[in-house]
């Protein structure tokens, strides 16, 4: 067979001539649902996109010891115009389904893949189910050039996120303490009395409390 | 019957059956749609596996139960009991084993006699295969029976949307139904401690290790 038949390759040629392979020929058959044009949300409408490049993903399964594909699209980082907050989206392209969805950290450590120069790797507590999930994922661009560019951006984001953190924390602990007043009201005084954080000294209820929080994560 | 993934869902959905020979990449081509993972390793469906998958469109979400069958005779099962209620179908070929087409019209037949008049959809599997043995030009069964034809790559994933989409937009009587992006929700704050954060870290570094699957494939979108 000849290996320069045109119908051989598979290029972006052939997906704008594949117009003719759109002509219907399915037979005339009555619709079983009637379906009405909805409002479409992304849930980005408060995000600016700071970064937007092609890539496929991949997902680590531990099971098997192997990447396996998780979609091929556009890889997004999107910033929230009002929290600063800073997410990964990826969708799959042409059915444009979620494939990542998940929050840059001050702990997200983008590392490279050791094969493969136009990879790297990371851990992220995915939201793509609706559920959170510890995924392993591995990302893979045309260019060594947009590799970097991601792995840049995202240290910069979680390096911004870290400072975020560090100026939040004397509010987060005072959060903390009003936390486990309201958890146990008959140690609030107790726990009103020391400034620092009473990890060890809690009461059993409200160190109960928490474990059973940490437990359903 | 109780069957699995059955949960009835508040927005439509349809029951599609696909069917055709063993080995031509009806279960890679539904896995591909659940997970995006393309699975190389040939394990013969048995009898019926039913999988939900849904769509979402600017008509709102839409589901279709995929009951992908069993390709082989000696796996076959039930047959005509899985395609009762199907609401439209998939048959599907494979470019590169001229068998495969040459059963087609048996595969339809056995179809039609169960489900009359739903929308189908006839899928040349495996177009990335350099040695093709049936040609484009060469498929003509769909013309006969009013089928639309694709032809597709559950690998490379070229046009592997369409077959959906005809499908949904048959079902609508809508000609202009397209699929939309799905609403990425705000995923929640986590607080990770630092035992677990080393655990990831270790396991990352080990599987930074792992080759790609497709790392000798450099072409994609």
């Amino acid at each position: 067979m000849a290996s320069n038949d045109p119908e051989h390759e598979h290029t972006g040629e052939e997906e704008t001539s594949a117009a003719a392979e759109e002509e219907d020929t399915g037979a005339q058959i009555a619709p079983i649902v009637k379906l009405v044009e909805v409002a479409v949300a992304t849930g980005e409408e408060n995000e600016d996109p700071i970064l937007d490049l092609k890539s496929k993903l991949y997902r680590f399964d531990k099971e098997g010891n192997q990447w396996k594909e998780r979609g091929a699209g556009s890889v997004k980082l999107l910033k929230h115009k009002e929290s600063g907050k800073v997410r990964l989206v990826m969708r799959q392209s042409k059915t444009l389904k979620i494939c990542a969805n998940h929050l840059v950290i001050s702990s997200t450590n983008v590392q490279e893949h050791a094969g493969n120069d136009k990879s790297c790797v990371w851990h992220a507590a995915d939201f793509s189910d609706g559920e959170l999930k510890d995924e392993l994922f591995c990302i893979r661009f045309g260019s060594v050039e947009n590799c970097k560019k991601f792995m840049e951006t995202v240290q910069e984001v979680a390096e911004s996120q870290q400072e975020k953190e560090e100026s939040k924390d004397a509010s987060s602990t005072a959060g903390l303490l009003e936390k486990l007043s309201v958890d146990d009201k008959d140690t609030k005084e107790e726990v009103k009395d020391s400034s620092d954080a009473p990890k060890t000294e809690e009461p059993e209820k409200a160190a109960d409390s928490e474990n059973k929080e940490e437990e359903t994560k | 019957m109780a069957l699995p993934n059955q949960q009835t869902v508040d927005y439509p959905s349809f029951k599609l059956v696909i069917v055709g020979d063993g080995g031509t990449g009806k279960t890679t081509f539904v896995k591909r749609h659940l997970t995006g993972e393309f699975e190389k390793k040939y394990e013969p469906t048995i009898g019926v596996e039913v999988h939900p998958l849904d769509f979402f469109t600017n008509c709102g979400k839409i589901r279709f139960y995929c009951w992908d069958t069993a390709g082989q005779e000696k796996f076959g099962g039930l047959r005509d009991g899985y395609y009762i209620h199907g609401q439209c179908a998939i048959i599907m070929f494979d470019v590169t084993a001229r068998l495969t087409y040459k059963n087609v019209p048996t595969w339809h037949r056995d179809l039609c006699r169960v489900c009359e008049n739903i929308p189908i959809v006839l899928c040349g599997n495996k177009v990335d295969v350099k040695n093709r043995q049936v040609k484009a030009k060469q498929v003509t069964f769909h013309r006969k029976k009013n089928l639309q034809y694709y032809e597709i790559s559950a690998k490379s994933n070229y046009n592997f949307e369409k077959p959906f989409l005809y499908l949904a937009r048959k079902l609508a009587g809508d000609p202009n139904l397209h699929f939309v992006e799905s609403p990425a929700l705000a995923p929640p704050e986590v607080q990770i401690d630092m035992a677990a954060q080393q655990q990831h870290e270790a396991e990352l570094a080990a599987a930074a290790s792992q080759p790609l699957p497709d790392d000798d494939d450099d072409a994609f979108e």
